[in-house]
């Protein structure tokens, strides 16, 4: 179940000040799509999110979902219909896990039974056990359990759209890269409309089905999928900002071998799901890369679901370039799988390796 | 404050959640010992009684609950109302009165109340004790609802709480702790202040202060002092209880 | 006879004990100040001793002025000395408990450097730690000001000088022309010193606390 959002010249202007904080945005979200917005901060990409579900109204313009005009609808029932999650997760300190879960499916009148039998849906389907966190406080969480139980609320009413207004932005870079792998895991199940804010380029390449690059007063730079846009930046500040260009050409020129492979947690494909569960754990990781017995890899599992092996696609050998790695990671979610000559596994290229090396080449061109 | 201060803090809460109860229970059986143990005249058997006792201090218990629940009900609604964002202009025009009232003087304004209207007896002490009482729970309660977090309210309008549920079901109950310290002040206040009542004939256990002194009976005016310290006492202890155990779950 | 005419006719005598008002609460608060700020300097190293300090002044703070005084009747008579004693008591609660929390919050890295460069533990109470705490104990005094005003007011009734005199002329003669205007005149008079004093403490505040840890 998903939604198309369409933006229609929309427009917010404070009062008592010169220019528009958004200035005649329009663009189409397609139904079923991560969409993200990214740009620096300050430039009204929250503002543009927050006029969607009208906890900002526009000035002008117009918002539909599914053709219907949002403007047309109570604020509080259309909000009840749009998942929302924020930075630091804004749980409520008082409500246990469960109550903040079952929040929207109260306000939405569902009966307890069929409330509670969501909260627990909700919490296993974002890794946490029920039994164990229902009745704990926000303030007994992690950070990243805090944010899992943000996306849980967001999602406990099945609503067709999500807006997350940069959901990952307070958390270590190790537990980001996993809630951003969950999210993927999630997504490819629930195919909703996400509308994803955040200021970090990578996070939108690795998240994004497409991304808008926004400008001052939430001007569209360019609107498109992330190979387009790192393959050709629309101008400039684009390049500038995605820090790509011309460099980006260059990748071509560099080979895996080149540059630091990071590693996954691997395991025999022989091996008990149940050990591979603990491994996981221990290292703090989302998913295992499964090997054959001569080393090759075969399969991703991820901790949730270890007995359900997602077959390895595209992978790269320590001769490929860059360009090669990047579109496989571009296809794969990531990070992509690097094997030796004899298609052994040898390591991994993540998505952020590949773009400090951008950085590093746009550097030295500039300098 | 730092968190060697709120430690600190911490403890002597602790210390006087402990002593204070056997603190009263000694005061209050003590003096009532020592006076019914002294050699006493007529005046003094006439006001010693366990039933004059009694109802001086049920008298000083009722003025000081009337009190309290009148600041609850005035000034609880009254900080909510003036915390809403259009009536952010009018919030230190109510936040001034209510230093004023709490700068002059109790007994001040009690007398200036019984001149102004000739009241005398209950109403005529709660009304005057509970505009003198009303700051601190007024502005517990606006500081209270200040404080809470922006996000969680961006939150709850986010998924789709009307203005009321977030006021109802998030904004007060974060708010809880503090109109309960505010309210704890205020009953404390309003125990001392009650002791002035005696002055508008509103009874309590300042009757017995001013007997003694009027007559020169002083067992019966040390029997009253320390039972109104005794009230005192218990009345902030119970306080400190009910800040422990009623604030939200998740915050402590 | 209006307020105005009450108040010009008695003018001298509402000065005088204006005058007494404050000089009772004025002295009293300084010896308080004196003998509040050793207490905490005494007790603020020893965690036991700053709590039971701390939990001591406050539960004395509970206690009902006009008890209080009532206690002090019988010991100490009427007139000035009960009033000085409850006065002082109440005033050292507030000084007490601000001291403490002011030398306490002074950060442990800077009495390390303190003692690093050489100077004596004398030195560094009097030239880092009271300087750090000179905010918070300010507070405590002016908080202590404040209610002394109101409690002196309450003496009058044990013969204590100052405007509660008028304030209780005006309940004795109750029903009597001028027992309003001399209510009115009594409390309005405490008001306006107690704003008087407070705007006195704002200034002391602003040239006595170190630019480095002003809060501007």
């Amino acid at each position: 179940m998903a939604s198309e959002i369409e933006l229609i010249d929309v427009t917010k202007r404070y009062p008592g000040t010169g220019q528009p904080a958004v200035d005649s945005v329009s663009m189409t979200i397609p139904a079923g799509e991560i969409v993200v917005f990214v740009g620096p901060s300050g430039c009204g990409k929250t503002t543009t999110m927050r006029m969607i579900n009208r906890l900002i109204e526009p000035t002008s313009g117009r918002i539909t979902i599914d053709g219907e005009d949002t403007l047309s609808l109570d604020p509080d029932r259309l909000r009840r219909g749009i998942g929302y999650a924020i930075q630091q997760a804004g749980l409520f300190p008082h409500l246990t896990v469960g109550q903040n879960v079952g929040m929207v499916p109260g306000l939405l009148g569902w009966d307890k039974t069929r409330s509670s039998d969501r909260v627990d849906e909700m919490l296993d389907l974002v890794g946490l056990d029920p039994g164990d966190f229902r009745d704990r406080y926000p303030r007994q969480l992690s950070g990243g359990q805090q944010q899992r139980v943000g996306v849980a609320r967001a999602l406990a009413a099945d609503p067709p759209v999500l807006l997350m207004d940069e959901p990952f932005g307070a958390v270590d870079p190790i537990t980001r890269g996993n809630l951003q792998d969950e999210l993927m895991r999630l997504q490819a199940e629930l195919r909703k409309t996400i509308v994803f804010v955040t200021h970090d380029f990578g996070e939108a390449v690795k998240l994004g089905d497409r991304i808008a690059v926004l400008g001052p007063q939430s001007r569209i730079l360019q609107y498109d999928t992330p190979e387009q846009i790192l393959a050709n930046p629309a101008d400039d500040t684009v390049a500038g900002f995605i820090g790509a260009g011309a460099s980006l050409k260059q990748l071509t020129l560099l080979r895996v071998r080149e540059v630091e492979l990071s590693k996954a947690v691997t395991a025999s494909v022989t091996d008990d799901p149940a050990d591979i569960r603990a491994k996981l754990t221990e290292a703090g990781r989302g998913f295992a890369l499964l090997l054959d017995d001569r080393g090759r890899p075969v399969s991703w599992v991820h901790a949730r679901t270890p007995g359900r092996p997602t077959p390895v696609g595209d992978s790269v050998t320590l001769q490929s370039t860059l360009q090669d790695a990047l579109e496989a990671i571009l296809t794969e979610g990531g990070a992509a799988v690097v094997t030796g000559s004899r298609g052994e596994y040898v390591g991994l290229v993540e998505i952020d390796t590949v773009m400090s090396t951008v950085r590093r080449l746009r550097e030295e061109a500039g300098a | 404050m730092t968190a060697a201060v709120a430690r600190q803090q911490q403890r002597s809460d602790r210390l006087r959640l402990l002593v204070q109860p056997i603190a009263v229970v000694v005061l209050v059986c003590g003096v009532l010992v020592w006076a019914f143990a002294q050699d006493l005249d007529s005046i003094e058997k006439q006001s010693l009684t366990a039933s004059s006792l009694l109802s001086a201090t049920w008298d000083h218990l009722v003025i000081s609950f009337v009190v309290t629940a009148l600041v609850l009900v005035v000034a609880v609604p009254l900080g909510v109302v003036l915390t809403r964002p259009w009536a952010r202009r009018v919030a230190p025009v109510f936040l001034g009165i209510a230093t004023i009232g709490q700068a002059s003087p109790a007994i001040g304004v009690l007398v200036l109340f019984f001149l102004a209207t000739g009241l005398e007896g209950l109403w005529a002490a709660v009304l005057p004790i509970a505009f003198y009482t009303l700051l601190p729970v007024l502005r517990n309660t606006m500081v209270g609802l200040q404080g809470v977090d922006p996000a969680l309210i961006d939150a709850g309008r986010g998924i789709g709480m009307s203005t009321g549920a977030v006021l109802r079901r998030i904004e007060l109950p974060l708010a809880v702790p503090l109109i309960l310290a505010g309210l704890r002040t205020a009953l404390v206040l309003a125990v001392g202040v009650a002791t002035l009542a005696v002055f508008v004939n509103g009874g309590g256990l300042g009757l017995l202060i001013d007997t003694g002194y009027k007559l020169a009976r002083f067992p019966v005016l040390i029997t009253g002092a320390v039972l109104a310290v005794g009230l005192a006492l218990l009345v902030d202890w119970l306080g400190a209880v009910a800040e422990t155990y009623l604030g939200p779950k998740g915050l402590r | 006879m209006t307020f105005w005419d009450f108040v010009a006719d008695r003018w001298n005598r509402l000065v005088g004990e204006a005058l007494l008002h404050v000089s009772a609460v004025v002295q009293c608060t300084v010896l308080a100040a004196a003998i509040g700020v050793g207490i905490g300097i005494a007790v603020h190293r020893s965690p036991l001793g700053s709590a039971v300090a701390t939990a001591l002044t406050s539960a004395i703070l509970t206690i009902p002025s006009f008890a209080l005084l009532g206690l002090l009747i019988p010991v100490l008579g009427l007139g000035a000395p009960p009033t000085v004693v409850a006065l002082v008591l109440y005033g050292l609660l507030p000084i007490v408990r601000n001291t403490i929390v002011g030398l306490n919050g002074v950060d442990t890295s800077v009495r390390d450097a303190a003692r690093g460069i050489g100077m004596s533990r004398a030195g560094v109470l009097t030239r880092v730690e009271l300087r750090l705490a000179w905010p918070a104990i300010l507070a405590g005094v002016r908080i202590s000001t404040q209610m002394l005003m109101g409690i002196a007011a309450i003496a009058a009734y044990a013969r204590g000088p100052g405007l509660g005199v008028e304030i209780f002329a005006g309940l004795t003669r109750a029903g009597s022309a001028n027992a309003t205007n001399q209510a009115i005149a009594g409390t309005l008079g405490i008001v306006i010193l107690a704003l008087l004093l407070d705007g006195i403490f704002a200034l002391v505040g602003r040239y006595t606390v170190s630019r480095g840890i002003r809060g501007e």
